[in-house]
């Protein structure tokens, strides 16, 4: 059985998503537990995978597919996890900004919270500060995305409008994406700021904690 | 010295009277907001392009010498003919999914500005590969552009401003028309296939970087050639750089040798976003101008890469234009940021990609000023 999380581990690391996605059947059907698989066999390896992109050994490229192994494999994983009464390490709406279409470091980011066991609300791009307000009611974390520095701006006045839904304060609000920057983050209220996707795990999981 | 000379003198580290000041153009969005303003008229923001008349006049209203964006020589070295553009769709919120020439569907909003996002790729795998995009990839001499104009300018000596030779794209092009993601799923899942693609697109370039020096008469010696990638983010390179250095890498040297023998020894690469992973393999294989240097919020510039790479460096761009949705005292306090990079030499400031609706007529027309009292 720990050869099997070994493997699953491996596949995820490797990108081989169509192995994973055997490896998980083939585990579950040999009765390993599905917290193990999760824990040890695919969150460890996102970690792993976030690891090595900080320090410059993985990129986009090997990111983007170690976490579409990792999806495939959540996806036979998913209805058993239920079962095994797994909580998630929380729960992210994620968005790209109003007047902002771009999507693609919003699905990085959306894809890696996912390999570390958060579950996403993905409310898509042009997203309104009333759509990420009432998103916010049920979840413990927003995440605004922006490319563009036109589109920026917009991001106070989404955390305002969370503020204002979510009266305690519960609920964070991280922000990212190409012109946002550390400075900007605290001038607007947000909890946390995160310069690429692998950081906004750790961002993500020290705002829960 | 008129502005061919002094840019070559910058490049060559050598003396010139003043520093040219150039620009890389606007956003459209950009152009309309200032004919909104009465700066320029509603005609010239719609017929604003690249080097045409239009571009020239509001370039000496604003106080630079050219834009950098101008080619002389070249081919089309993409896909010829183009997708035909289409609308595929249209969304109920009144958005358009359009079909572009590069095969891409992106979706078209109101309301919104930039570059407009893709939604899908024609181009997915190796059927699309064979049946539409090889057909439009082959080399033939119809790709090259008419030159004789500029020919007669340059060899006459009434063209006063750089030669470039156009290049094309060894990557960046592939990655549009696959997508990023797509792009990185291939090179796992049919690697044979990504190989084959970057081989497909390096013989074409240089086909076409052959047709276009066969096109030019012997003495008629470009200034400088130039490459389009955009491949990197704010983080670093969309492609590994032990892929980009072992499969693009060789495509580059090829091409530089080829252009090497004929007296061009500048070669530059326009590609945003953070470079630094990617400009060994580039210095290796013969590229050695970097444009335009975003600076972005990892705070790009060309002194540690000079200090860590020596002279064969240099590099065009690098001027915040962040700061001119901010005041005069940002740009002054810009140009102040710039006077040491320039005392480098081997590097000519440029505003570090064209200017967005949030930058300020006067701020733009100030920073002219300044730069020209500072630097002369």
């Amino acid at each position: 059985m720990e050869t099997l999380i070994k493997e699953i581990y491996q596949g995820i690391m490797d990108g081989q998503h169509k192995d994973v996605e055997a490896r998980v059947q083939s585990a579950l059907q040999a009765g390993v537990s599905p917290k193990a698989l999760l824990e040890e066999g695919m969150i460890a390896a996102m970690a792993e995978v976030g690891r090595l992109f900080e320090a410059g050994e993985y990129y986009v490229p090997e990111m983007l597919v170690s976490a579409r192994a990792m999806q495939t494999g959540l996806a036979i994983l998913k209805p058993h996890l239920k079962d095994a009464d797994i909580k998630a390490a929380g729960r992210v709406a994620i968005g790209t900004v109003k007047g902002d279409l771009h999507d693609i470091g919003k699905n990085l980011v959306a894809m890696m919270l996912e390999g570390a066991g958060f579950e996403i609300v993905d409310l898509g791009t042009d997203v309104s500060p009333e759509k990420f307000a009432e998103a916010a009611r049920d979840v413990n974390l927003v995440a605004l995305s922006a490319l563009l520095t036109t589109t920026m701006p917009n991001m106070k006045a989404i955390i305002e409008a969370v503020h204002a839904a979510i009266a305690d304060r519960k609920v964070k609000v991280i922000i990212g994406g190409a012109p946002v920057t550390e400075a900007f983050a605290r001038q607007i209220g947000a909890d946390g700021y995160a310069p690429d996707a692998s950081r906004a795990v750790s961002v993500a999981k020290s705002l829960l904690a | 010295m008129n502005n061919r000379e002094r840019i070559l003198a910058v490049f060559n580290y050598q003396g010139y009277d003043r520093l040219p000041l150039v620009h890389f153009g606007y956003w459209t969005e950009t152009l309309f907001q200032w004919a909104e303003e009465g700066h320029i008229t509603l005609e010239e923001a719609r017929a604003w392009a690249d080097g045409n008349a239009i571009d020239l006049a509001i370039t000496k209203k604003l106080g630079f010498d050219f834009n950098w964006a101008c080619a002389s020589f070249g081919a089309n070295a993409s896909l010829h003919p183009p997708f035909e553009w289409k609308i595929l769709e249209v969304l109920p919120d009144g958005s358009r999914k359009v079909v572009n020439g590069n095969g891409v569907v992106i979706l078209e909003k109101d309301g919104t500005q930039g570059i407009p996002p893709e939604v899908d790729h024609l181009l997915k795998g190796r059927r699309e590969w064979e049946e539409s995009f090889l057909p439009r990839l082959r080399f033939s001499p119809d790709r090259l552009w008419d030159a004789s104009e500029r020919i007669q300018a340059v060899r006459s000596g009434e063209w006063q401003l750089p030669v470039q030779l156009w290049c094309g794209s060894l990557y960046g092009s592939l990655r549009d028309w696959l997508g990023m993601v797509n792009s990185a799923y291939l090179q796992a899942d049919d690697p044979v296939l990504f190989d084959e693609m970057i081989q497909c697109l390096g013989h074409l370039v240089y086909e076409c970087v052959q047709a276009t020096l066969d096109h030019i008469p012997a003495d008629t010696v470009p200034d400088y050639a130039h490459f389009w990638e955009d491949i990197c983010f704010k983080s670093g390179p969309l492609i590994s750089p032990r892929v980009f250095r072992e499969k693009v890498g060789p495509h580059y040297r090829r091409i530089t040798d080829l252009l090497g023998k004929r007296g061009i020894h500048l070669i530059s690469v326009d590609c945003d976003g953070k470079i630094d992973a990617l400009i060994p393999t580039w210095l290796e294989n013969g590229v050695n101008v970097m444009f335009p240097i975003e600076v972005g919020t990892w705070q790009a510039s060309i002194a540690p890469w000079r200090e860590k790479y020596g002279r064969e460096l240099r590099g065009v761009g690098g001027m915040d234009k962040k700061v001119f949705a901010l005041d005069y005292a940002a740009v002054r306090a810009e140009v102040e940021r710039l006077r040491p990079l320039v005392e480098l030499g081997g590097y000519l400031p440029c505003p570090d990609h064209r200017l967005p609706p949030d930058a300020k007529w006067e701020n733009v027309q100030y920073y002219c000023e300044h730069m020209r009292k500072v630097f002369g």
